[in-house]
């Protein structure tokens, strides 16, 4: 972020205006059409989602007041009932439209948030070496080599820990509890209906014999439409190690490409493309 | 190749010309032969997995006990069909997973004009692809013949494109019934 | 998990995507202002103008509490004017006709002018540059632009003429018209090259199909590409590397 960016984050700094009540509509809506165009978990925007969250709860109480005044209104008798409907004569159109608007922004949510939990189940055990790999104290290594110690290893002992991690990212809190219990569910269900009678060297759901890694990730190379907002932007040849990476072609504002997810994944993240 | 892929898994499967180099005792199994001895100047269609393992002493400079030689899918004379005409060849007849073979097969041996003509042949088939998805000329002439003749690579985009078509025909068919 | 949509928006969201699109209506009712999750909805007072995101208004629409102005680029002439450019324009033959300029993007008529983009910030800092179905590219007066530009289908074309002519032809100039016009837009555009100026709908039907031929093409020219990387290293080592050659059409494509 250079300096323009923070001035003007501190010219517009939070709070319920109108402008980021929509602002935050369409950065929701740009990462729901995101998030269902690649492969992998996108970062969570925590406190996008907290605002949105909270927003929805405040909506749905003001839309059942709405209701709740409608229903506490005297019961239409011949000689008030014009009245009533003179007093408030759109109240079922604005409830309809504001359960509408509300259906709408729920669907996005939902939409989002099943996207990833299949994204999270998918690719359980990929996500969750690399929650592990923030883990504060080393626990993690520890249990393996006990585990591997123990006579009667388990598909279960695989499961990584993730009880002292630093960092949730790119998941949500929440996300990540699911995974690790979705996770030791399946190991269990998996060492109770037919691990449990594998030799033990095979009862492990992270191994990497014969050089083919039991943990499926998902594929970063794969190739996404973008759009370049910013006025130019490069895309990156990545290389194999992940550290080289080289200058591609350089798109212009408005042009819309075909490229390597990972090659734009960078300008992504500052806003300087989007996904479509 | 990834883990729980079944495509991955099938590819290597499909089976590779082998010579064995060396005396091998007792392996005569593979020959059909159980309790005899493999000759050195064998040949025998292995998997590629199995193959690929045996030849890795080759890789590493080491004695080898295999030599591998080019399958027959990906043949001088089948490249030579693919560069002449390449809608007409039927690869699924030459392996059900033809693009995933070369790939593997690639990795293997360096072959820069077999990169060259996969590229083409799959370019020029997918253009024809992406036709048949959107324009279906139904059960008669040459569609069928090219349609049945796909890779399983190659159905998978007809089933992508054609899908999609789908969709996008039922989301107007919607906006119309409303 | 069920979870069976594949990767990438598929055409009915992308329709719902293009409900949000801005247009112009005439109420014909009075209606206060209302505070939706989308953002504030001006008080509507008859016969003023107001803007409204496209599902609200086939909602007043279709209760015949509103008239809906078609969009600019949504009449005869501009549609014509459309299809004579990608069928005789020698650069767009095999291509689409340019997109509406993005805020800051000169528009096609001032060539060689440095785009400048413009951004605003979220509450939590972000830059954030709008775009489609964010811009109004489908108000009755397009806003922002320039008289001058030539007439543009905007990135919703394909959903916007589908529901207007469904739920609002009589409010379109027409309408019979234009809709012989849209069918035979893709129709031009075929080749299907360049990708600037593609439509949300046409992105939606080809996605499956093009990430599926790239995805292929990278994974038939690994080696090749492998080798190259090698390759580069290795001048790279020995101060000898030259970045222009390894610009290959695998990597990225616009066709």
């Amino acid at each position: 972020m250079d300096i323009d960016d923070i001035l003007a984050s501190v010219d517009h700094g939070p709070g319920a205006s109108p402008e980021s009540t929509s602002l935050d509509h369409q950065s929701l809506t740009r990462f729901w059409v995101s998030e269902r165009a690649v492969s992998e978990v996108l970062p969570w925007p925590t406190a996008l989602m907290d605002r949105m969250m909270d927003r929805v709860r405040m909506q749905i109480e003001s839309i059942e007041d709405i209701a709740a005044s409608s229903a506490d209104a005297p019961p239409p008798t011949t000689h008030n009932q014009n009245a009533n409907a003179n007093h408030n004569p759109n109240l079922n159109l604005r409830l309809s439209i504001l359960q509408t608007d509300l259906a709408r922004t729920q669907y996005i949510i939902r939409s989002l948030l099943r996207t990833r939990l299949a994204k999270l189940t998918k690719y359980s055990m990929h996500y969750l070496v690399k929650l592990s790999s923030t883990n504060q104290n080393l626990s993690q290594s520890q249990s393996q080599s006990q585990s591997q110690s123990q006579s009667q290893p388990t598909p279960e002992d695989s499961v990584p820990d993730i009880s002292a991690i630093a960092s949730f990212d790119p998941l949500s809190e929440s996300e990540a509890s699911f995974v690790h219990a979705h996770q030791k569910l399946l190991a269990s269900h998996y060492s109770g209906s037919f691990m449990g009678a594998f030799p033990r060297q095979l009862r492990r759901l992270d191994d990497n014999a014969g050089g083919t890694s039991m943990i499926q990730g998902p594929e970063t190379r794969e190739v996404v439409f973008v759009r370049c907002l910013g006025a130019a932007v490069p895309v990156l040849v990545v290389g194999e190690g992940e550290q080289e990476e080289d200058i591609g072609v350089t798109m212009r504002m408005g042009d819309v490409w075909v490229v390597r997810w990972e090659g734009v994944k960078a300008a992504w993240l500052k806003g300087e493309v989007e996904l479509l | 190749m990834s883990y729980y892929d079944v495509d991955s898994i099938l590819t290597d499967a499909q089976k590779l010309p082998c010579t064995f180099e060396l005396e091998v005792p007792g392996l005569g199994i593979l020959e059909g032969n159980p309790g005899e001895d493999i000759k050195p100047g064998t040949r025998i269609d292995l998997p590629l997995w199995l193959g690929e393992m045996l030849s890795i002493g080759a890789r590493l400079g080491t004695s080898r006990l295999v030599t591998l030689d080019m399958p027959s899918a990906l043949s001088e004379r089948v490249m030579n069909a693919l560069k002449a005409d390449p809608r007409t060849v039927d690869l699924r007849s030459l392996a059900p997973h033809f693009y995933s073979l070369g790939e593997r097969i690639l990795e293997l041996f360096e072959e820069e004009e077999l990169v060259d003509v996969l590229m083409e042949t799959f370019k020029k088939r997918a253009a024809e692809v992406s036709d048949q998805a959107h324009n279906p000329r139904g059960a008669v002439g040459d569609g069928v013949d090219f349609l049945r003749g796909l890779d399983e690579t190659e159905r998978q985009l007809f089933r992508a494109a054609h899908d999609r078509a789908k969709e996008m025909r039922v989301w107007s068919g919607e906006a119309k019934r409303k | 998990m069920a979870f069976p949509l594949p990767r990438g928006i598929t055409p009915s969201e992308i329709g719902f995507l293009a409900e949000m699109e801005m247009v112009t209506v005439v109420p014909r009712q009075r209606l206060e202002g209302l505070e939706l999750l989308g953002g504030p909805i001006e008080p509507l007072v008859p016969p003023r103008r107001a803007s409204l995101p496209l599902w609200l208004a086939l909602l007043l629409k279709r209760q015949r509490r509103a008239n809906i102005m078609p969009p600019s680029w949504l009449h005869p002439e501009p549609l014509n004017l459309i299809l004579e450019v990608e069928s005789q324009h020698p650069d767009y033959r095999d291509a689409f006709s340019p997109p509406p300029p993005l805020p800051g993007q000169p528009s096609i008529r001032d060539d060689g002018l440095a785009p400048t983009a413009r951004p605003q910030y979220t509450p939590d800092g972000n830059r954030y540059y709008a775009s489609p179905p964010f811009l109004p590219q489908n108000t009755a007066q397009t806003e922002g632009f320039s008289s001058r530009d030539p007439p543009a289908l905007p990135f919703h074309w394909v959903e916007m003429g589908n529901m207007l002519l469904e739920s609002a032809s009589d409010d379109l100039v027409e309408p019979d018209q234009i809709r012989r016009l849209l069918k035979d837009l893709p129709a031009t555009g075929g080749g299907g090259v360049a990708l600037t100026g593609v439509g949300a709908m046409e992105v939606g039907e080809e996605r499956g199909f093009l990430t599926g031929v790239v995805d292929n093409l990278r994974k038939i020219g690994a080696s090749k590409e492998q080798a190259r990387r090698e390759q580069m290293a290795e001048q790279r080592a020995n101060g000898a590397y030259d970045g222009a050659q390894d610009e290959e059409e695998e990597d990225y494509m616009e066709f």
